[in-house]
């Protein structure tokens, strides 16, 4: 097929052969992409997000290739991993003989038929650039479903590392369908060398009464792009809590669409801690769809060098969705004067009945804060890396994995100079 | 131990503290009391060194030298504390790692033994009985979501483990029921000994029956109008301020 492909980003990604599979989907995908091009800082979206960089390189579908990962496991995860190296599954790396019966955690590549309800999600948004290009070039990626009433004891955890020697895509894949009454709880990572685009799309459905916990770690090269799609349903009393940590990427932009149901209870926690020219940008929308939902939404930023954090947070509350409880805070702390925060809470609230509340600050931290960890003897440095650290920690605690969290708590330390201070963890 | 001569201090500005003279000796029990506004908690937080405060005048001596030349921390490791009337909530620094820096870095500067998570886990588990407070609080955040009496609580385990030769407890019994102030003021006059003394501000004389002072001085519109023994407590508490107010107006001497 010939496709009017107007920009040589889009003509080195998309002039292969397509992957199999999937060929409606990314026949759409590619038919919408034809008319598209980059966004640029003139898109609304976009205004504090500039992509000249990645425009400026030529990026081409990444490689099979093999990587170690043993400095990735997860000791309460041993028999319950899928890895994906470049957007391909590793089954060598992958050990699922953990996984409880019932449960389905396979590669899509062998799952296919498991997976008529991928890109399907109804209500959702209007398809992303980025989502459009992960749709039209995915080669593998994971398939998660959990059934009825089953409660998994142990966590489940995904890997994608992308190993790049010149620069490549990749394009993670990953849907996770939750029926009625389930539970689980989910890390999804990304790691990487080199420099690379990856576009992750995740896909989730909650069911009603079901519960994901669920925590992204983004940890990847200094040289990458991530520009990540999130989309959630939660069904009637369903429960969607997420943690998003941003430490790695050049330049990183989360988008996570989470639509609630009746009664149904949303958590959308992040923390990005950025330094030297990194940017990190996230745009959530929250939809409540209907009655008597909940979400929470803290997002902080610590931000040093000339890095540049972006937070753009949406709430929809619609009519129909009276009592309604949204609250939102987008905390940030500006390390040094080259440091820049943009935050834009915006709250579009069509019922009359519901209680919402946000709230955004920029600042450096607090004399009062400081002053009290001095007069117990703490020296000025010790005080401020120890307030940084709980700054950022704040967002790790409630992780239930306890490895998880000592691990991103260290890597918290030793970002935050706290390290000299002994062992926080 | 600490010798205040003429002390003056502005805050934005504006005097609070106008001429302060106050003589402490190891061993002793000082109470300051005074109507609100008065320059109580100022008095305090100067000797600490609060950044909001500005020394306008004056000395301060603690064990002979200029107190003045040393940092809040330094002030700290030197051995002195205030239990502060609000204490600061820290989000995402657990109390008990908190605890163990701190005195980590007191026991450093004294030239002690520094304890490791596990000897400092024994440690702080005798600490805490002494404030009759629940283990569930070593691993919360610092002072986050803690009750008015929880941070009072919380306080004075923090001075148990620094275990200072002069400390100022501001208000310790606001956000106190009676019980807890019971207990609180045991665990102060257990940790007060002949080569440590105490600094006790408040504006209700009712702590006072826990932990006796031996003079109590009253402050008034930063200058200390009265000072006495600790029945001047008692007749505070029978008469309130205003005579002593009066009585320093008219310039009489009692």
């Amino acid at each position: 097929m010939t496709l009017a492909v107007t920009t040589s980003f889009l003509a080195d990604l998309l002039g292969g052969p397509r992957p199999a599979e999937w060929d409606e989907l990314r026949e759409d995908a590619e038919a919408r992409l034809a008319g598209r091009d980059l966004p640029t800082t003139s898109d609304e979206d976009w205004k504090y997000t500039d992509l000249k960089a990645l425009a400026a390189l030529s990026f081409v579908p990444a490689p099979r290739t093999t990587v170690d990962i043993s400095g990735h496991l997860l000791p309460e995860m041993v028999g319950t991993r899928q890895v994906f190296v470049n957007g391909h599954h590793a089954p060598h790396a992958s050990c699922a003989s953990a996984v409880p019966a019932g449960v389905r955690f396979l590669p899509l590549s062998t799952a296919s038929e498991a997976c008529h309800s991928l890109g399907s999600l109804e209500n959702g948004p209007e398809k992303d650039f980025f989502e459009d290009l992960n749709t039209a070039r995915f080669e593998d990626g994971a398939v998660l479903l959990v059934p009825k009433n089953m409660k998994v004891a142990l966590p489940l955890h995904l890997l994608f590392i992308t190993k790049a020697e010149t620069p490549v895509a990749v394009f993670p894949r990953l849907m996770v369908v939750l029926e009625r009454g389930a539970e689980l709880e989910l890390v999804e990572e990304h790691h990487g060398t080199g420099t690379y685009l990856t576009c992750p799309v995740v896909e989730v459905q909650v069911g009603e009464g079901a519960i994901l916990r669920h925590e992204r770690v983004q940890r990847d090269s200094e040289d990458a792009f991530h520009i990540g799609t999130l989309k959630a349903e939660v069904a009637k009393g369903g429960q969607y809590h997420s943690r998003t940590i941003s430490f790695g990427a050049r330049l990183s932009r989360q988008q996570p669409w989470v639509r609630l149901a009746e009664g149904a209870e949303a958590t959308l926690d992040g923390l990005a801690l950025l330094d030297g020219n990194q940017v990190a940008d996230t745009h959530s929308f929250l939809h409540h769809a209907e009655p008597k939902a909940t979400s929470h939404q803290l997002h902080k930023c610590i931000v040093d060098g000339k890095a540049r954090a972006i937070f753009s947070g949406k709430i929809r509350v619609a009519p129909r969705a009276q009592g309604t409880d949204a609250r939102q805070q987008s905390r940030n702390l500006l390390l040094s004067e080259a440091a820049r925060v943009d935050t834009k809470p915006q709250l579009d609230i069509y019922a009359d009945d519901v209680k919402c509340s946000h709230g955004a600050t920029v600042g450096q931290l607090d004399p009062e804060e400081l002053f009290y960890l001095e007069s117990r003897g703490l020296n000025a440095d010790d005080a401020r890396n120890l307030l940084t650290y709980g700054f950022a920690a704040d967002v790790l605690r409630h992780i239930p994995v306890a490895s998880l969290r000592r691990a991103l708590r260290q890597l918290v330390m030793a970002r935050t100079q706290a390290g000299s201070l002994g062992d926080l963890a | 131990m600490l010798s205040i001569k003429n002390l003056t201090a502005s805050i934005n500005g504006t005097p609070v503290l106008k001429g302060i003279d106050l003589e402490i000796k190891a061993g002793e029990i000082h109470a300051i009391m005074g109507p609100n506004g008065s320059g109580k908690s100022t008095l305090g937080k100067v000797l600490v060194g609060h950044p909001a405060y500005e020394v306008t005048g004056g000395e301060v001596l603690y064990e002979g030298k200029n107190l003045f030349d040393l940092e809040p921390d330094a002030r700290a490791r030197a051995g002195i504390f205030m239990g502060f009337q609000h204490p600061i909530e820290v989000p995402g620094v657990s109390n008990a790692s908190f605890l163990r820096l701190a005195y980590n870095k007191k026991a450093e500067a004294e030239g002690r033994d520094e304890l490791d998570p596990l000897e400092f886990d024994d440690f702080i588990h005798e600490k805490i009985k002494l404030v009759a407070m629940k283990e569930e609080f070593l691993d919360r955040s610092l002072n986050e979501g803690f009750s008015g009496g929880e941070k009072k609580r919380n306080e004075i385990l923090q001075m148990a483990v620094l275990e200072p030769k002069f400390a100022i407890l501001d208000e310790l019994d606001s956000g106190l029921d009676i019980d807890a102030l019971r207990v609180l003021g045991d665990a102060v006059n257990k940790l007060q000994r002949a080569d440590r003394a105490l600094l006790i501000i408040t504006h209700f004389p009712r702590i006072l029956e826990t932990i006796q002072p031996q003079f109590v001085h009253v402050l008034s519109g930063g200058r200390i109008l009265k000072s006495a023994g600790k029945e001047l407590a008692i007749e505070l508490e029978e008469r309130g301020y205003d005579w002593v107010l009066e009585e320093a107006a008219t310039g009489g001497v009692r």
